[in-house]
This record gives structure tokens, sequence and C-alpha cells, in this order.
């Protein structure tokens, strides 16, 4: 039964690959996202759109003045047979760790600390080859002075991760200062949730 | 005085290319497979896992190969064999509130797994292909744009 379904999957694709020879068609399918959800997507041109909803809801588009076919739900073979190449090409998602800093201070604080030995582990195990180091504050102090602070905090865990041995070339350093907080607080009030860095391991 | 503003060129001169390089960068190179070629200024390069990603950056895949890529935003993008794609538009400062995410699929095969940027602001998020455009909500999906005999490659 199996078989037979791929067979098919296999036949559409080459009759869809020799009616096309004349105008390329394009084929847009929604996927399930790796928690098991669905999204939706809307397939768009000037003949008008069309809304995919369900998982491997599939449409295909003629050309710019055509509609997008009704959508259909495609066979999961078939997509294995059209997309697995890509598909398996994709990579895993990115890491986000919080590290917390106490007041008006360069130093982390001590539940943060122990992060680190994790996030180290990660990098050489995930063959990490970009992260990002983004250092945030809380509204104590001028904008100004706070994204100095920000930026000496990204530093300060900067210097800690190549101290440990993570190549320099792959860390890049940034500060959003109080501009980009986790919790909105009016001007001058202290909130330790914004006194953070944030490290993406990509 | 003029030796200050002599130190003060250098100064410049070594600080803007690091500067520009963390700003500008949209995301990174995760896993290349077989052929991979990068097109940059007119120029064609070969691309290697690490390599930065910039906006208006072209890619493109041979036979039997395959590309990976992660953006600042976490969009993971990734190409089949035989597939090209450019990224167009990449703005990723969610303080500020400049966020847009836009590729356009030239042709073969390409899967994506949207980010923050569909997260925060999903209107701020396209793919193109020759034909259509997809909008997104915070979801995955895979294109696949067939050659078109008579037209070619297609000039972006």
């Amino acid at each position: 039964m199996k078989t037979n379904r791929l067979l098919m999957a296999v036949l559409l694709f080459l009759f869809s690959l020799n009616a096309c020879c004349v105008i390329g068609k394009n084929l847009f399918v929604l996927l399930p996202d790796p928690d098991g959800r669905t999204g939706k997507i809307r397939v768009f041109n000037q003949g008008g759109d069309r809304l995919l909803t369900e998982p491997r809801q599939a449409t295909e588009v003629k050309d710019t003045l055509t509609i997008p076919s009704p959508p259909m739900v495609m066979d999961e073979a078939e997509i294995e047979f059209l997309f697995g190449v890509a598909l398996a090409a994709q990579p895993e998602p990115p890491l986000h760790y919080l590290l917390y800093f106490q007041e008006g201070a360069t130093l982390l604080t001590e539940d943060s600390q122990k992060l680190i030995p994790e996030i180290l582990a990660e990098v050489s195990a995930r063959r990490i080859t970009e992260v990002a180091i983004v250092g945030h504050t809380d509204r104590i102090g001028s904008q100004e002075e706070n994204f100095k602070l920000g930026f000496n905090r990204a530093r300060t865990v900067k210097d800690l991760l190549i101290g440990r041995g993570v190549n320099e070339q792959i860390l890049e350093v940034v500060s959003h200062g109080e501009d980009n907080p986790l919790i909105h607080t009016p001007d001058e009030v202290a909130e330790p949730r914004n006194r953070r860095v944030e490290i993406i391991l990509r | 005085m003029k030796k200050i503003v002599g130190w003060l060129v250098i100064v410049f001169l070594l600080t803007v290319p690091t500067v520009r390089a963390a700003e500008l960068s949209v995301g990174t190179v995760k896993t290349v497979k077989g052929t991979v070629s990068l097109f940059r200024n007119n120029q064609i390069l070969p691309i290697h896992e690490g390599d930065k990603i910039f906006k208006d950056d072209g890619l493109r895949t041979g036979r039997e190969s395959s590309l990976g890529m992660v953006f600042k935003d976490d969009t993971l993008l990734s190409l089949g064999p035989n597939s090209e794609i450019i990224v167009k538009e990449f703005l990723f400062s969610p303080g500020e509130g400049k966020l847009s995410w836009v590729a356009r699929l030239v042709k073969g095969t390409a899967a994506c797994l949207t980010g923050i940027i569909a997260k925060l602001s999903p209107q701020s998020v396209r793919f193109e292909t020759p034909v259509a455009h997809v909008g997104i909500r915070g979801t995955r999906f895979a294109a696949q744009v067939q050659e078109d005999k008579e037209g070619g490659h297609e000039n972006q």
C-alpha cells in the first residue's frame, strides 16, 4: 500500500514535471512546527489568494495572474520526495540563555554563574558558529549610561567565555541598554529581570 | 593636531569594518553539503559552515547539494539541490520596532521555519517566488520553484 502511494507520488511528480516544462510551476506546502502545532500561510499573487491552515496542505501556482490552486493535503511520501533534502538541511533552532546581574554592576548573580558550564558544553556539542551576547539594563540611570552598562555586562560575559576557551572569532557583543526590557517599567525603577545578558547560540 | 586627526582616521578605519560586520550580517551558514556558492556584489564566492550572510546575498546549491542557514531572529532557512535564494531584506531591531524578513526563491526547493520577526510582526515577513508571495504566521513551510525552460534564469 505504501509503495503504491509512493509510486503514485512519483508518477504525479513526473507528470507535473512534464506539464511544467512550458511554464515553471510553484508549489507551497504548510508543514507542522517541530512542537507539533501548525501555523498559517497565505499564498497570494495578482490572481488572488489562498490561506493554508492544515498540516501538509499545499497549493500550486501557475503564473502571476492565476489564483493559486485550491488547497489540497499532500502525502507525506510526496513531501519527503520533493523536500526531503531541503528539510534535512534545516539547522537546529538556536539556544537562548539569560544571565542576570547585580544592580548597577557587571557582576553575575550566583544562579547565573551556575549556568556557564552548561552554555560551554552546548557551544562545543552543537558546533556553534555564532554566539550573540546582548547586554540589557533596567531603567535606573540615564539612557546613555545604561547603554554603556549593557555593553560592559556583555563584555564581561564575552571575556568570561574567552577565558573558558571559546573561540573569540565567533563571539558578537551588542548592547540594547534600557531600550529592550523584558518587563516594561517607568523610568528610574529598579527591575532585576531587566538586568540581563542574553546569550544566543547559533 | 594633525597627528591627532591622523590617529583618529586610523582608529576610524580600524573600527568601522568590524562594527559593520557585526551590525549588518543577517545570519550564519550552519550546514553545507556538496557544491554551494555565494553571490555577493557581482562576485561568486565559496561558502563554508560558520560564514556570515548579509542582506542582498544570493545563495545557490548545485546537484546533490544542500545548505542550511540561521538568521539573527532564529529563522531557519534551508535549500535542497539546484536551488537559489536571495536575501532581499532583513531588519531585526525589536527595541526600535524595525523588523523585516524578505527572501526570494528563484529556483529549486526551500524549507523555512520562521523566527522571532514572524512572532512579533507577521506582516513584516514575506517569502517570494517568481509567481507568488507567501505571508506567514509563525510556522514552517516548504516551497518549490520549477524552472521555466523558456525564461531560463531570473535576473534580480
